[in-house]
């Protein structure tokens, strides 16, 4: 019954798939197609209308094709819009999906979760409350009780809008609208599963929330959307992780995120994106494009967006702020590496709307082999954003015949504020490596040593366990990427 | 004890070092000759850097050096000092030691170790926050010299090569390399041979041979030292 199959190179090594009992959609994508899913989902009928208007508005917009990435055009109508393990008893997780996660290190038991901590105290609560999906559905939200004491909500998307539905209709699409881009407007009519969030007014999340996103399904895409709603003088720290079965194919990932921030609340969102980058020769791995954006709509409120990006083959993502609120701030702090054949096209968009906003972005892109690495930025600063700052910082660490390109994009419409922007791109020092080298390090750990300091600024943003996490799986991506 | 036999170097097929004879043994060895003639080029040559080719043998406590790479000849026990130490962002000066002192096998003791090298960094006048700074980055020449010997402190090589260590550096500091220099010689079975111009440091370590590099490439080896003295007063034509 249990086929834990590892189908990774051995660098990947997430990259194993898990045989289990499945409920799928036939492939293809019609109108049909999203009724059927929101009536499965037993939506209610402004969801359906939310899903139709964007199914509605696809039809007549294309891919973007400005990024600077290229990939085999994808056929809408061969992919499965739904795949979701069967549960042979109501509320129990087959025993096949607990091992999977067991063996990617993610504790779907409370139970588990707790043992992974050092308990100093008995009244210090657990650090990480986890929501896991697997492929278009939430399986298990650790901790939900131990947050409802404080009023948090923290649950799947598809519970939210059952239990919730006031909250995420507010919010749902206010931040990204459903007509914003292809891929976001895809989500809108598909999206299957994905977190909520609510943190209310004055409460500062006992710990962190994590979601964990895990494809397993051949052809199977997957649409997850997350809201995430911080009230007045709230703060949360969310972290999210992902990871992907190493198959020939390439694998669709259309997610959407959306932010929000009330007066003076916080959002911290890391990520640490692992999905699989596909083989040596660029064969499969996971189309990431995903759109990203928080809202601070308070004033003095803050969001703050830090990426650790080492897997997919195709990434296409630029997590952004519009920062409306007088005195709110924006920041983006980003690592990402490629090698092999992989593609990135990243960074940032910061739209000061407020008086007195300040952003800042500091992105750190590593390419090695044939890859590609493009750092996107965009900074407006509006008429209305009197007295705004920005301060911008790209750079690039290029390897073998990797490609590094920076396009940084400011447009400033007041005079009182004021836009720094630094940039450096070079070359891994063959001097440093030889001098690393002279004190006993190997080639691959005087590389890690290099590359680690390159991004030391974006690490120390992340929460002390997963940049612990970032660090490890920088070296493992590290490892036989240096020829 | 490092044996050089028809050791030659070159660069881009320029000849820099030719037929190099030479043996080291347990003890302080002194190299000298005119700018440019190729005494940086002796150190990383040996060393593995890959802008040198090199022809001939090279053994090392029995180990055929050439045939290494770089870090397999750091964990032999050979440790030379640069001129121009190079600076990694983000690596601060102990996180590198650490990392080094665990590729060489040594003590893995952090505690320990972070004691070491404050102490060490404090001999040298380099400040109680030394350890936290990053690795030869913002730091001046002579710091960045002193960083150099402490890591030959910490890293406790059989052999060490150390490039102009006085350059840079203030009587009194050159008064404390020398302290640490015959420290390290006094461990016993350390061999250390030392690039200098300077007739102070030559005199202060008295050295047991002197090695002579010419413009040809061309090295001599002897154990009268007062040749060396002789050019300190005179030149190297003299």
């Amino acid at each position: 019954m249990t086929d834990v199959s590892n189908l990774a190179d051995n660098k990947y090594t997430a990259g194993f798939n898990t045989v289990t009992e499945t409920e799928d959609f036939e492939p293809g994508l019609t109108e049909d197609t999203v009724k059927r899913l929101s009536a499965l989902k037993n939506e209610p009928e402004w969801v359906t209308e939310f899903r139709l208007k964007a199914f509605a508005h696809l039809q007549t917009i294309k891919e973007p094709t400005w990024a600077h990435v290229s990939y085999a055009p994808i056929d809408y109508q061969a992919l499965s819009y739904y795949s979701a393990p069967k549960f042979r008893n109501k509320d129990e997780i087959p025993q096949e999906i607990l091992e999977t996660f067991d063996k990617l290190g993610v504790p779907l038991h409370e139970r588990d979760a707790l043992l992974g901590i050092e308990k100093k105290d008995p009244n210090i609560i657990p650090t990480v409350a986890v929501d896991v999906v697997f492929d278009s559905v939430s399986i298990a939200t650790t901790f939900q009780k131990e947050l409802k004491k404080h009023g948090i909500i923290f649950c799947s998307i598809s519970e939210a809008i059952q239990e919730h539905p006031e909250l995420v209709k507010e919010y749902l699409g206010s931040v990204i609208p459903v007509k914003d881009n292809y891929f976001a407007c895809l989500n809108s009519a598909v999206f299957t599963d994905g977190t909520f969030c609510y943190i209310p007014k004055g409460v500062k999340c006992p710990m962190e929330l994590n979601t964990y996103f895990r494809i397993n399904a051949r052809n199977t895409g997957q649409f997850e959307r997350t809201l995430i709603i911080a009230d007045a003088d709230s703060y949360v720290s969310y972290l999210e992780g992902c990871t992907a079965p190493a198959y020939d194919e390439n694998t669709l990932h259309a997610a959407v995120v959306e932010l929000v921030t009330h007066d003076r609340a916080e959002i911290k969102y890391s990520t640490v994106q692992n999905w699989y980058p596909g083989d040596e020769n660029g064969v499969g791995g996971v189309l990431n494009f995903v759109t990203k954006r928080g809202l601070c709509k308070g004033e003095s409120s803050k969001i703050s967006w830090t990426q650790v990006e080492t897997g997919s083959a195709v990434t296409w993502k630029y997590p952004s702020c519009i920062l409306r609120g007088d005195n709110s701030v924006g920041e983006f702090y980003s690592v990402a590496v490629t090698k092999g054949k992989q593609q990135a096209d990243t960074g940032t968009k910061m739209l000061h709307v407020g008086k007195n906003t300040k952003s800042t972005i500091i992105s750190k892109g590593i390419s090695f082999g044939d890859s590609s690495n493009t750092y996107r930025g965009q900074v407006r600063i509006g008429k209305t954003a009197t007295n705004s700052r920005n301060y911008t910082q790209c750079d690039s660490l290029m390897l073998d015949n990797s490609k590094a390109i920076t396009i940084p994009v400011v447009s400033q419409h007041n005079n009182s504020s004021i836009v720094e922007h630094e940039a450096s791109a070079g070359k891994l020092s063959e001097e440093a490596l030889y001098y690393l080298q002279s004190r006993g390090l190997d080639e691959e750990n005087a590389v890690s040593l290099v590359v680690n300091g390159f991004c030391k600024d974006v690490f120390q943003k992340l929460p002390l366990e997963f940049a612990a996490e970032a660090n490890q799986l920088l070296n493992v991506t590290l490892e036989g990427a240096v020829g | 004890m490092l044996v050089t036999q028809e050791f030659t170097v070159k660069v881009d097929g320029n000849t820099i070092l030719n037929d190099l004879t030479l043996e080291y043994g347990p003890g302080i060895h002194v190299i000298m000759g005119p700018n440019g003639v190729g005494k940086s080029t002796f150190a990383h040559a040996l060393m593995g850097n890959p802008n040198y080719d090199t022809e001939g043998a090279v053994e090392f406590y029995g180990k055929d050096l050439l045939a290494m790479e770089t870090y397999e000849r750091a964990r032999a026990g050979l440790f030379i000092s640069f001129q121009t130490p190079t600076p990694i962002e983000g690596l601060s000066n102990f996180q590198f030691i650490r990392q080094a002192m665990v590729s060489l096998n040594k003590n893995n003791n952090i505690k320990e170790n972070l004691s070491n090298f404050r102490q060490s960094a404090t001999d040298l006048g380099l400040g109680s926050e030394w350890d936290k700074k990053q690795l030869n980055l913002e730091a001046s020449g002579g710091e960045k010299k002193k960083n150099e010997l402490i890591q030959l402190e910490m890293l406790d090589p059989k052999l060490a090569i150390l490039d102009e260590p006085d350059s840079g550096l203030d009587i009194d500091a050159i008064k404390i390399l020398v302290e640490k220099l015959r420290a390290f010689v006094d461990k016993g079975d350390k061999t250390l041979i030392i690039v200098s111009h300077y007739a102070e440091l030559i005199t202060k370590l008295n050295p047991d041979t002197l090695t002579i590099l010419d413009k040809q490439g061309n090295a001599k080896q002897t154990e009268d030292i007062q040749i060396a003295y002789d050019i300190l007063e005179n030149g190297f034509n003299g």
